[in-house]
C-alpha cells in the first residue's frame, strides 16, 4: 500500500540527474539554495553518468569514474538526491510537479524554480522485423555493456551518428562478435565539410581510436548503409544490410543474434510541454523542442530547459547548459555570480556549438532520413509495435481527409497509443502522415509515464486537507 | 463546384452523420472541418451508449438535466445503434452487455426508483437492484453501493470509429469532406446562404451549424445568437488488462461511467470538469479533477485501485445553459440548422437522421421540439420552459 503524500518544497527542483541536471544542481547547491534532484533511475548519473552497479564496478570497472565523482560533489553541498522518483504530471498552476517515488508513494514538489533536465530518448525507424527480441537500441546495449552484460554472440550495429562506434567497441569488449557496422550516412570518407572538425583535435583522436580498434578486429564499416530486414522465429538470425541510396543492392546478409540499431536521439520536452513552455519543431530533426532563450530560460518565468531536452548536443553540452542555466538562476535571485566562469561557460557553449554543427552536417538530417526509410518500407511492416499497426494502414489513413495531421493518424488508427505513447513510432507518424496542414507529434500528456492510480488515489487525500 | 444542396459545418460524429443522411437522400454534401475530422467532442468522448435515463447532475454543473424528457429519444437511438454497424458496414466496436446506474445515498435510491418508473412508462427495460443484488450480479462493486438500475441495452461505441466510418460512408455516397478548412463568415445572400472559408466560399440553401462547442461562434458569423455555456471534461484511460469489466458502470449521482473497452484499457470519465474550455486551441485535462474522478470511480469499483493509469486526456463539450440536447431551425434564418448538446454521441444516428427528415420536411422519429434551438435565442428566451422539478439531486 502506499503511503500519504509527501509534500517537498524548496528554491529549486531540477528533474534529471544526467550531466544537466547533475551540473545545474551543483551549481544551485554550492549557492546555498534548497535544491531537490529528482530522477526516476535508481541511481543518479543519467545515460552518460550511469554507473554500473557495484559488481560490474568490481569485475569490468566504471568507465565513467568523472560521473561518481560529480554525483558525490553534488550530494556533498546539500542537495536532497530523490531517485527512483518519476514526475508523472504536473498541478494545475504548473508549479507543482506530481511524482511517484519508489513504492509508488505520492510526492508533490513545489519549488520556486524549475529546471527541467529530462533528457533524450533514442531515434528508432521502423524497419521489417524490429519487434523481435535481440533488436537493441545502442543506448541500451551501452548499458548492458557497462554492466558487464553479454547480449549475443554475434551482432550487427547500424543506424546513423557517430555513437555507433563505441558502442561497437563495447561489444567487442564484452567478447560479442560484432560482423559489420552500417552507416547510413557518409560521415567518413573526408568531404569539405569534415576539414572544420580539424579544429577539435581531441575528438577527431576519439573517432580514430574507434575506428582503429574495430579495424583491428576486422570489423568492416559500411557507409551508405541501412538495415532492410532482421528475420528469425523466436529472436534475429538474421540481419539483411541493403545500399541505402539503392536498397534493391544487397551489402550483406549476416547471421546475428543481436542487432543494435538507432539514428540518435529525440529531445525529451514532454515535461517542459506540461509546464506550458512554448514549444518549436527542430527542423533537421522535426521534434518538438521548446523555445529557449539565453541560458535555458523558457517561455514560463519559473522554468529552464537544460541538457538534451533543450535539443541534443551531447555530454559536454549538457554539462555546461546545466552550469549557465543555475548561473542564471542565482543571477535572478541577485546572487554574484563570477562574470568570469560565466562568460567561460558561454564561450565553451558556442564553441561545441561550433563542433556540433559540424558533426551533425556530417550525418543525414535525421527528419529527412527518417522520411526516406519510412517511404521504402513494405507495407507489412508493424510500424507501431504497441499496437501493431502496419505502414500500409497508416498509409491508407493518411490519405482519409485529415490525414495530415499525427494525432488524427493516431485516432484512426491507434498507432502510438499503447504503453509507449508514440515515443517509438513517433518519427515514423510524422513520416507517414499526408502532406498539408497538420501537427507532426501528439502532445505531451498527463502521466508522463504510467502511474499508479493508487498513488493518484493519494494525491486525494491530500487535496481534502487544503 | 462553389454550389452544394448542403453544407455541414463540423466534422464530428453529428456532422457525419448528417452529412451520411443527407448524401444518400441524394443532396450534394460538402462538410467543411476547420481541423481534422473527429479531434474533438467526437474523439475524446467516453463513447457511451445511454439507454437508461441518465443522472441528472455532475459536480459543477449549474441547473439538473430534465433526464425523464430524453427518454424517448434514447430508446430510439438504442434501436439505431443496434444496426448502425450493418448500415455502414463498419466495425465500430459496438458492444451492448448492458449497464448498471448505482447509487450511494437514501436520495439517490430514490432517484433511481423514480426513474425506473419513466423507464417503465417509455418502455425501457430497466432492474432496480438492492446492494447486495447488484454485488451480487456484479462482485466487483464496492461496499458502498447503496441500489443500482441495470438495463440490457446500455453499452459503448469505440468513437474512433464512429464518426470516420459515417464519414467514409458519406463519402460514398459522394458527400465531399474539406479538413483544416475553417467556416470564417456566413453571408445570407437572397435565398442561399454564402459559407466563407480561406480556401474559397460555397453556396448553399441549407446550412447545418454542428460545430460542437463552437457552435455559437458559428451563429455569430450569421448574426445569430445563440446562448451556449460550453465545458471541457476528461477522460482516464488505464493500460491494458485482462478481461474484468464486460458492463457500463455510471453513478446517479456524480457524472461517472466506467468500462473495459475492446482493446483491454479501462475507460474512467467523470464529472470533474477539465482545467478551462479552450475556444481556441486545446482543452488541458486538469491533475486536481484526476483525484476527483479517481476518486469516485474507485469507491465503486475498488479493482480499480490496483490499476494503472495510461493517459488522459480532455474534450470539450457543446453544453446548454439547461443542459439539454439542441436540434432543429433556427428561427429567423431560412435553412440554418443546428445540433448538438448533451449525450450528442449516443443521439448521432438520431440527430442525423432527424436533422435529414428536418431538412426534408419529413416527420422525424421523436418529437424534437422540446430540444428546439427556440428557447437559447434571444427572442425565445422569455418562453424558455423551466427543467421540470421531478428529479432533484442531492
Ligand atoms: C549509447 C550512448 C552513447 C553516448 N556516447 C556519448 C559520447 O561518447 N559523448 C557524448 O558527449 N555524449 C554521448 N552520449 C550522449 C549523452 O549520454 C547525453 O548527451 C547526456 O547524457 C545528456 O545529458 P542530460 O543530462 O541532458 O540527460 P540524461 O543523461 O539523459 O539524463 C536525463 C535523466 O532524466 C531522467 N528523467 C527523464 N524524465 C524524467 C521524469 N519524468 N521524471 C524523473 N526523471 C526523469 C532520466 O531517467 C535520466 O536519468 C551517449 C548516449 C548514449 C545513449
Ligand atoms: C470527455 C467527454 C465524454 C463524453 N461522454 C459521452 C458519452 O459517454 N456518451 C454520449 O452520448 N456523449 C458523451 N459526450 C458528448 C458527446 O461525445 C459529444 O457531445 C459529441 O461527440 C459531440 O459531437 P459533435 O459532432 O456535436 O461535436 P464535435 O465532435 O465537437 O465536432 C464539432 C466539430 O466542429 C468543428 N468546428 C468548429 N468550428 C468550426 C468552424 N468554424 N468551421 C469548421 N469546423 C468547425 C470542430 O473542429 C469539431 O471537429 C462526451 C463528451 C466529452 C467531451
Amino acid at each position: 500500500m502506499t503511503q500519504p503524500t509527501t509534500i517537498r518544497t524548496a528554491d529549486a527542483a531540477v528533474v534529471g540527474a544526467g550531466p544537466a541536471g547533475l551540473a545545474a544542481a551543483l551549481e544551485l547547491g554550492l549557492a546555498g539554495l534548497r535544491v531537490l534532484l529528482l530522477d526516476e533511475q535508481s541511481a543518479p548519473g543519467g545515460q552518460y553518468y550511469r554507473s554500473p552497479g557495484p559488481e560490474a564496478v568490481r569485475e569490468v570497472g566504471d568507465h565513467r569514474p568523472a560521473g561518481a565523482r560529480l554525483i558525490a560533489r553534488v550530494r556533498a553541498c546539500g542537495v536532497r538526491v530523490l531517485s527512483g522518483h518519476t514526475v508523472w504530471g504536473v498541478e494545475d498552476d504548473r508549479r507543482g510537479l506530481l511524482a511517484a517515488g519508489p513504492d509508488g508513494d505520492p510526492v508533490i514538489v513545489r519549488a520556486d524554480r524549475i529546471v527541467v533536465a529530462t533528457g533524450a530518448y533514442e531515434r528508432s525507424v521502423p524497419f521489417p522485423g524490429w519487434q523481435l527480441p535481440g533488436v537493441v537500441t545502442p543506448g541500451l546495449a551501452q548499458h548492458m555493456c557497462a554492466e558487464g552484460v553479454r547480449l549475443g554472440r554475434s551482432a550487427v550495429v547500424a543506424g546513423s551518428g557517430p555513437f555507433l562506434l563505441p558502442v561497437a567497441c563495447a561489444l567487442l569488449e564484452r567478447g560479442v562478435r560484432v560482423l559489420a557496422v552500417a552507416e547510413a550516412g557518409r560521415p567518413y570518407t573526408p568531404r569539405p565539410a569534415a576539414l572544420g572538425a580539424l579544429r577539435f583535435p581531441a575528438r577527431l583522436v576519439e573517432l580514430a581510436s574507434y575506428t582503429a580498434r574495430l579495424a583491428r578486429h576486422g570489423v568492416r564499416l559500411h557507409q551508405d548503409t541501412v538495415v532492410a530486414e532482421a528475420s528469425g522465429r523466436e529472436r534475429v538470425r538474421e540481419v539483411t544490410l541493403v545500399r541505402r541510396s539503392d536498397p534493391r543492392r544487397v551489402v550483406g546478409r549476416h547471421g546475428a543474434d543481436v542487432l543494435c540499431v538507432g539514428y540518435g536521439f529525440r529531445p525529451q520536452s514532454d515535461l517542459a510541454q506540461l509546464l506550458g513552455c512554448d514549444m518549436g519543431r527542430d527542423p533537421a530533426t522535426g521534434d518538438p523542442v521548446p523555445l529557449l532563450g539565453a541560458a535555458g530560460r523558457s517561455s514560463v518565468p519559473w522554468v529552464h530547459v537544460v541538457g538534451e531536452a533543450a535539443g541534443v548536443a551531447g555530454a559536454p553540452t549538457a554539462l555546461l547548459r546545466g552550469r549557465a542555466a543555475a548561473f542564471d538562476i542565482l543571477a535572478a535571485r541577485g546572487r554574484t555570480v563570477g562574470r568570469r566562469s560565466r562568460r567561460a561557460v558561454t564561450a565553451r557553449l558556442a564553441s561545441l556549438a561550433r563542433f556540433n554543427g559540424l558533426t551533425s552536417r556530417l550525418y543525414p538530417d535525421p527528419a529527412r532520413l527518417t522520411a526516406e526509410l519510412a517511404a521504402g518500407l513494405p507495407g507489412d511492416t508493424l510500424v507501431c509495435r504497441c499496437e501493431g499497426v502496419t505502414a500500409d494502414t497508416l498509409r491508407s489513413a493518411a490519405c482519409l481527409p485529415g490525414g495530415s495531421d499525427v494525432p488524427a493518424l493516431k485516432g484512426s488508427t491507434r498507432a502510438g497509443m499503447g504503453p509507449c505513447q508514440s515515443r517509438e513510432c513517433g518519427p515514423a507518424l510524422d513520416a507517414l502522415r499526408g502532406r498539408g496542414t497538420g501537427a507532426g507529434a501528439v502532445p505531451a500528456r498527463v502521466p508522463l509515464r504510467p502511474v499508479p492510480l493508487s498513488t493518484v488515489l493519494h494525491l486525494r487525500a491530500f487535496g481534502e486537507e487544503t | 463546384m462553389t454550389g452544394f444542396d448542403a453544407v455541414v459545418i463540423g466534422a464530428g460524429v453529428l456532422g457525419a452523420a448528417t452529412a451520411l443522411d443527407l448524401a444518400e437522400s441524394g443532396l450534394s454534401v460538402l462538410v467543411l472541418e476547420r481541423g481534422a475530422p473527429n479531434r474533438e467532442g467526437s474523439g475524446t468522448t467516453a463513447g457511451n451508449l445511454h439507454i437508461q435515463a441518465v443522472h441528472t447532475r455532475r459536480p459543477g454543473q449549474a441547473v439538473p438535466l430534465d433526464s425523464q424528457a430524453l427518454l424517448p429519444a434514447q430508446k430510439a437511438s438504442g434501436q439505431l445503434w443496434a444496426e448502425a454497424e450493418e448500415r455502414l458496414d463498419a466495425d465500430l466496436e459496438v458492444r451492448r452487455n448492458g449497464g448498471f446506474m448505482v447509487a450511494e445515498t437514501p436520495g439517490q435510491c430514490a432517484e433511481l426508483r423514480t426513474k425506473h418508473l419513466w423507464e417503465e412508462q417509455s418502455g425501457l427495460r430497466t432492474e432496480v437492484l438492492d446492494g447486495d443484488a447488484a454485488r451480487e450480479a456484479l462482485p466487483l462493486l464496492g461496499p458502498t453501493v447503496e441500489a443500482a438500475t441495470w438495463c440490457s441495452d446500455d453499452g459503448y461505441a469505440n468513437p474512433l470509429k464512429v464518426a470516420p466510418a459515417y464519414l467514409a460512408a458519406a463519402r460514398r455516397n459522394a458527400a465531399q469532406v474539406r479538413a483544416f478548412t475553417p467556416v470564417t463568415g456566413l453571408q445570407r445572400r437572397g435565398a442561399r446562404w454564402r459559407v466563407e472559408t480561406p480556401a474559397g466560399h460555397y453556396d448553399t440553401p441549407v446550412v447545418i451549424n454542428v460545430a460542437g462547442p463552437w457552435i455559437g461562434d458559428v451563429c455569430a458569423m450569421a448574426g445569430l445568437r445563440l446562448r451556449m455555456s460550453p465545458v471541457a471534461i476528461q477522460m482516464h484511460a488505464t493500460v491494458r488488462e485482462r478481461p474484468l469489466l464486460h458492463h457500463l458502470v455510471q453513478h446517479i449521482g456524480e457524472g461517472m461511467s466506467v468500462k473495459q473497452v475492446t482493446s483491454g484499457n479501462l475507460l474512467i470519465g467523470g464529472g470533474w470538469p477539465a482545467r478551462r474550455m479552450e475556444q481556441e486551441g486545446r482543452s488541458h485535462a486538469s491533475s486536481r479533477s484526476l483525484t476527483g474522478n479517481v476518486a469516485q470511480a474507485a469507491r465503486i469499483l475498488p479493482v480499480l485501485s490496483g490499476l494503472r493509469l495510461l493517459r488522459m486526456w480532455a474534450g470539450p463539450l457543446a453544453a446548454t445553459p439547461d443542459e439539454m440536447p439542441l436540434i432543429g431551425a433556427v428561427p429567423g434564418a431560412p435553412g440554418f440548422y443546428v445540433a448538438g448538446g448533451t449525450y450528442a454521441f449516443t443521439f448521432a444516428p438520431l440527430w442525423g437522421e432527424t436533422l435529414g427528415r428536418l431538412i426534408r420536411e419529413e416527420q422525424p422519429r421523436v418529437d424534437v421540439s422540446p430540444f428546439s434551438p427556440d428557447r437559447l435565442t434571444e427572442t425565445g428566451r422569455a418562453s424558455l420552459t423551466p427543467t421540470r422539478k421531478g428529479v432533484t439531486p442531492c
